[in-house]
C-alpha cells in the first residue's frame, strides 16, 4: 500500500501514460484501417459498377505514362 | 476477426503440363475457294520435367492478372493528389501485369456524386482482387481501397502509396489477402500494435 501522496501520484501518472499509450495506438489504427479500407459486401454496388464500366468498354486500361 | 477464405483463392491456371501452340493452314486453299484459314489449336503434352512445369506455371501465374486498379481522382489540390500525378509513372511501371483504370475528373465526379460520404477522400485508388472476386463474388472480401484523399501532409501520402505498391507486388500470389492487408497494411491485431510503437512508416502515415 503506498505511504506516501507521491506514491500515489506516481501510480496515477503511470496509468494515464499507459491509457495515453492504449488511446494512441487504437487511433492510429483507426486511421490506417480509413485509409486502407476492405472492400466487402456492403461495397457490391460500387464494385458492380465499376466492373460493369470496364465490361461495356466505357473504362479502358489507362496506357499513358502520367495522368492527365 | 479476417474472414476465413476456405478455399483457395490463386488465380486458375491449369496445372502440370507444358502447353505448345500450333497454328495449322488449310491445305486445300486455292483460289477461288475460301481464303485460308489460320487455326491456332492447344496441344497438351505430358511433361517429364516437373520442375520446368511449375516454373513455367509460376511464370505464367505471376504475369496473369490478379488485380483490376481503378483511380478515382477529382482534382482538388491536395496532397494525395500531388502526390499521386508525381508518382503515377513508377506505380504503373511496377503494377504493370495488373490493368489500371482512370476514371478521368468527369467521370470521378460522377461517381462521388453517387457516393457523397466519399466526397474529400479522393484521390481513392481501388483494387479489385479478381482472384476472390472469381470465388465469393462481391458478396464478401473482393479487394480494398487507398483512400489518399484522408492524409494530410505529402510524406504521408508518399508513404502510404509506396506502402500500398510494396504490398501488391509482395502479394499477388496470396491465398489470404484479407488477412494480409489486416496484418500488413492496418496493422491490426498486438504485432501491429507494436509496429506501430516502433515502426516508422505505421507511425508516420497513421499519425
Amino acid at each position: 500500500m503506498p505511504e506516501r501522496w507521491s506514491d500515489y501520484l506516481t501510480i496515477f501518472m503511470s496509468a494515464l501514460a499507459v491509457g495515453y499509450m492504449f488511446y494512441e495506438i487504437d487511433r492510429r489504427q483507426r486511421k490506417l484501417r480509413e485509409i486502407f479500407d476492405v472492400l466487402d459486401a456492403e461495397d457490391a454496388a460500387v464494385t458492380a459498377r465499376l466492373e460493369d464500366m470496364v465490361a461495356s468498354g466505357e473504362l479502358q486500361p489507362y496506357t499513358r505514362a502520367t495522368l492527365a | 476477426m479476417p474472414r476465413g477464405s476456405g478455399s483457395s483463392r490463386r488465380p486458375r491456371v491449369e496445372a502440370g503440363a507444358r502447353r505448345e501452340t500450333a497454328r495449322s493452314h488449310s491445305a486445300e486453299a486455292s483460289a477461288g475457294q475460301e481464303p485460308v484459314v489460320m487455326q491456332e489449336a492447344v496441344v497438351i503434352e505430358p511433361s517429364g520435367r516437373p520442375g520446368t512445369a511449375a516454373s513455367a506455371e509460376r511464370e505464367a501465374s505471376l504475369s496473369t492478372p490478379r488485380f483490376r486498379i481503378f483511380i478515382v481522382d477529382t482534382g482538388w489540390d491536395s496532397p494525395g493528389h500531388k502526390v499521386l500525378q508525381e508518382n503515377f509513372r513508377l506505380i504503373r511501371e511496377l503494377q504493370r501485369e495488373d490493368p489500371i483504370y482512370v476514371l478521368g475528373r468527369e467521370k470521378s465526379i460522377e461517381y462521388l456524386r453517387h457516393h457523397e460520404e466519399r466526397i474529400g477522400h479522393d484521390p481513392i485508388i481501388a483494387v479489385h482482387d479478381l482472384a476472390a472476386m472469381g470465388d465469393t463474388g462481391t458478396t464478401d472480401f473482393h479487394g480494398f481501397r487507398l483512400r489518399l484523399g484522408l492524409l494530410r501532409t505529402h510524406q504521408q501520402a508518399l508513404l502510404a502509396l509506396q506502402n500500398f505498391a510494396r504490398f501488391l507486388r509482395m502479394h499477388r500470389q496470396s491465398v489470404d489477402l484479407e488477412g494480409e492487408i489486416r496484418r500488413g497494411l492496418r496493422r491490426e491485431g498486438f504485432a501491429g500494435a507494436i509496429e506501430i510503437i516502433l515502426g516508422h512508416e505505421a507511425r508516420e502515415i497513421g499519425g
